[in-house]
């Protein structure tokens, strides 16, 4: 089995338990953490792409609910800190990849003076 | 607002909002397509396949750019927090357009061998160890599926089951997908255009994205000093400087935002962040005791922090004093929807 081949293997099989998940999730936990979410239904297959991708972390935040260790108090703690850092890092990595890939990239073949690889039709003949 | 979910909330803004979104995907790619071909010096003949999914790839770069400049700007001037207010339909769109582009390319380049083209994607070039040629795919499908992640939890749903903060920490990945969609693009298509058009687009955009991140967060830095007064209480403005109907927002020792409201005379204070993205309540107007977000129109009770009935959305209080003509706020908040008295604001010393 190649590594492409295990790549594609591995993303198979989280889709497989996300869809299983998914499944539980949305017929059974949605209705016992979330009360907006009784009695409507037309809007739960839209929550399924996100399920597929993401189902960890929804597997932990249903246990948190579930368990009541939501803590109410961090859910208006905006990690709004973080933008300056965000800023910063953005303005070091993207120049540099700029820089880098302008900086190794070749020269167009048209500027090279074309070379004969054959002889002349008239002369082979 | 969220009584109970729906697939998508619309209103009239909204559909203003999708419909000059809509208008603007479809110019572009007209414009790309059919308009101006020739302006786009390809410098070697490519086929209807190659020129759409460039034309994909370049809508979607745009769109990436200019949803990450709306956040800045909104927080460097107000009058673009109109754009702020349907980012999420812009967002969804955007990756609709980024998986056209990917779609296009699987089935022009990856799709005519004996192999899977997702595994031809992933072994047709693997020259990790160097630049030259560097696989830049790899940051293309990294950058698609954290757009995928972005968009599939965009329902209100997730800030709700995620909570904000930690809907907002997953949603922060648009950055890490911003950095590669750069390198994708400068290590993939930079290198094979040699006209100069492509490289200053793509160097203007990122350079405003950059720019904006920075003058943004420099703004909020300098203006963010937390002014702790000792104890449990800190210091907030003089009486002097609060306005009726307005909020001064003061940051608490630990990062916390608290918005100060003075309404009718009396102060009332709440968490600056709104239960549903996080947005600044602080720079809402108080009306008939009830501040509106600036980002997404919900709107909260000061006295209690409760959304009116019948929504259920509720943000912590906090219990305040005025001394010596100075306002201060205890830090520790008060569970949300607690009910605070309110504190008149003409008086020497006042305890609640």
């Amino acid at each position: 089995m190649t590594a492409a081949d295990t790549i594609l293997a591995f993303a198979q099989l989280w889709g497989v338990v996300g869809a299983a998940i998914a499944l539980a999730f949305l017929t059974i936990g949605i209705d016992r953490i979330d009360e907006d979410a009784r009695e409507a239904y037309v809007f739960r297959p839209l929550l399924i792409p996100a399920i597929l991708l993401i189902w960890p972390l929804v597997l932990w935040r249903w246990w948190v609910l579930e368990t009541g260790r939501d803590q109410w108090a961090r859910r208006h703690r905006p990690p709004r800190a973080a933008h300056l850092k965000v800023a910063v890092v953005m303005a070091v990595l993207v120049p540099a990849i700029l820089i880098t890939a302008l900086a190794q990239r070749q020269d167009w073949p048209a500027d090279i003076a074309p070379l004969r690889l054959g002889q002349p039709a008239e002369v082979s003949e | 607002m969220s009584v109970k979910y729906i697939p998508v909330q619309w209103n009239r803004n909204k559909w203003v909002y999708d419909a000059a979104l809509l208008v603007g995907v479809v110019a572009f790619l007209s414009v790309f397509l059919f308009v101006a071909p020739g302006a786009l010096s390809h410098e070697r003949p490519i086929n209807p396949q190659i020129h759409n999914a460039r034309a994909f790839g370049a809508c979607a770069f745009l769109m990436l750019t200019l949803i990450l400049c709306i956040g800045p700007l909104a927080r460097l001037d107000r009058r673009f927090l109109p754009l702020l207010y349907n980012r999420r339909h812009f967002g969804v769109m955007t990756c609709v357009v980024a998986l056209s582009h990917a779609f296009y390319i699987l089935n022009w380049y990856f799709a005519f061998s004996s192999s899977d083209k997702y595994s031809a994607l992933l072994f047709a070039n693997t020259s990790f160890g160097q630049l030259a040629g560097f696989p830049f795919e790899i940051f293309g499908i990294f950058a698609l599926l954290c757009l995928m992640i972005l968009a599939t939890t965009s329902h209100d749903f997730w800030l709700k089951f995620l909570s904000a903060p930690v809907w907002k920490s997953l949603h922060y990945l648009i950055y890490p997908a911003y950095v590669a969609v750069v390198a994708h693009v400068a290590l993939g298509i930079l290198q094979d255009q040699q006209h100069p058009t492509l490289p200053v687009i793509v160097m203007t955009g990122a350079s405003a994205v950059v720019a904006l991140h920075l003058a943004a967060a420099v703004k909020e830095h300098l203006a963010g000093d937390p002014a702790a007064a000792g104890g449990d209480w800190v210091h907030v403005c003089a009486t002097a400087d609060m306005s009726d109907g307005y909020a001064k927002i003061a940051q608490l020792p630990g990062g916390d935002r608290v918005a100060v409201y003075l309404n009718d005379g009396r102060l009332s204070a709440i968490s600056n962040a709104c239960a549903h993205q996080n947005g600044p309540l602080g720079e809402g107007k108080v009306l008939d005791c009830l501040v509106t977000c600036p980002w997404h129109g919900f709107q909260y009770d000061v006295t209690n922090g409760r959304a009116p009935a019948p929504f259920t959305e509720r943000v912590p209080t906090y219990n305040l004093r005025v001394e010596n003509g100075t306002v201060m706020v205890n830090r520790i908040a008060n569970p949300p929807g607690t009910y605070v008295e309110p504190v008149p604001i003409h008086q020497s010393e006042t305890l609640t």
